[in-house]
């Protein structure tokens, strides 16, 4: 937990310790928002601190510190280097180029599944009428010519698998990758 | 409101929505621009965040690469920089998370050994810069003598002038919290400021 978490009322019943948190909250020749109702702080809590300024000695002192203290805290200037800049703008446009053509190879394999996708469909309905029609030719019953096409229908995927496992367990067999004779 | 201050939040809020809709285009000019723009602000902010200077330029790094990719979620409601800050400040939590796994959701007091690489610059005479060197190396080093939390906020409130709630937004604390932060980071910079003096 936040050390500060404890004690975050800035409202103090505490006048003395009031006024300190508009002084550090108030800062230090800041221009204040052109609506007055977003002052900070308010003009109440403003005409307040003044009055209790005027009779605390303490509470004066500590506005006179903070002011100092502020104002060295403006007077540090760090900047950041031209080179820096620079690096930062490349580094920024090489990652833009890499979304965009992480982008782009995002949308040829949309493009290759809606393509993929529409092709099965159409193709599917025209097996489907062909496997029974072949069926009715042939006089087959209607189990016969659904498993047929059922096989036919799964057989590139299942090829495809086992020539995939096969390459899989070859390349696995090389260390990764095939070996280079030496002499050639 | 009147006329100048209903002129300038129109402005600020076409602003934001422009940088919004280049940022929604991942648009590389607009980057470019915005860097150069918040450049010193931002390297500042980290800086004192995290009290060494090469992190700071790494997470400087870091950060507009995050806008860069995250720049879809800035809505422009908001002022740009509050959200760029946010992003920051997330960078250094995730450094520091993965530093010190056991201080996850702070921001803890950053490395105590490390002191804060400042370059002062634009000073008239040599005697100035003295003078002006020898109080920055004192508020620095009183700077890294308080809590990261309370330098995050007098950095965010003294230095890039930000409102209570805006500095709320940044670091998602409440305002009570945020003017405690303040007060409490004022008055231990003082105290150290007094007793160095001493």
């Amino acid at each position: 937990m936040s050390t500060d978490s404890m004690n975050s009322d800035p409202m103090s019943s505490d006048p003395h310790e009031r006024a300190r948190m508009l002084i550090a909250s108030a800062g230090l020749e800041r221009p204040g928002p052109e609506d007055p109702s977003k002052a900070e702080p308010s003009p109440v809590e403003q005409s307040w601190l003044a009055v209790h300024l005027e009779s605390c000695t303490t509470c004066r002192e500590f506005a006179e510190n903070s002011c100092v203290t502020i104002r060295l805290l403006r007077g540090i200037q760090i900047t950041a280097g031209e080179r820096l800049v620079s690096a930062t703008q490349m580094r920024v446009r090489q990652r833009a180029e890499e979304l965009q053509r992480q982008q782009e190879r995002l949308w040829v394999v949309c493009a290759c599944c809606a393509a993929v996708t529409l092709s099965t469909v159409v193709s599917t309905a025209l097996l489907w009428r062909g496997f029974a029609w072949i069926g009715q030719q042939a006089r087959l019953s209607t189990p016969v010519w659904e498993g047929g096409f059922l096989v036919f229908y799964l057989m590139p995927a299942v090829f495809t698998g086992i020539f995939l496992l096969a390459r899989g367990a070859f390349l696995a067999d090389h260390n990764g990758s095939y070996q280079v004779d030496p002499r050639v | 409101m009147n006329a100048t201050a209903c002129y300038f939040v129109s402005a600020m809020a076409d602003e934001n929505t422009e940088i919004a809709r280049g940022l929604q285009r991942r648009d590389p000019d607009l980057l470019d621009h915005l860097i150069e723009k918040y450049q010193h602000r931002l390297l500042r902010y980290l800086v004192y965040l995290t009290g060494c200077g090469e992190l700071a330029e790494d997470l400087f790094q870091e950060t507009w690469v995050r806008v860069l990719e995250r720049g879809r979620q800035y809505d422009g409601r908001h002022d740009f920089s509050t959200w760029l800050f946010a992003i920051a400040r997330n960078l250094v939590i995730d450094h520091l998370r993965r530093k010190r796994p056991e201080t996850p959701d702070s921001l803890g007091d950053g490395d105590d050994s490390a002191l804060l690489d400042i370059t002062a610059t634009g000073q008239p005479s040599a005697f100035d810069a003295t003078v002006q060197r020898e109080q920055n190396e004192q508020i620095s080093a009183g700077m890294q003598h308080i809590p990261a939390e309370y330098r995050e906020a007098l950095v965010l409130r003294f230095q890039e002038g930000m409102s209570l709630g805006e500095i709320a937004n940044v670091t998602g604390a409440p305002l009570g919290t945020v003017k405690s932060r303040i007060y409490r980071g004022l008055s231990a910079l003082e105290a150290w400021l007094r007793g160095a003096q001493l």
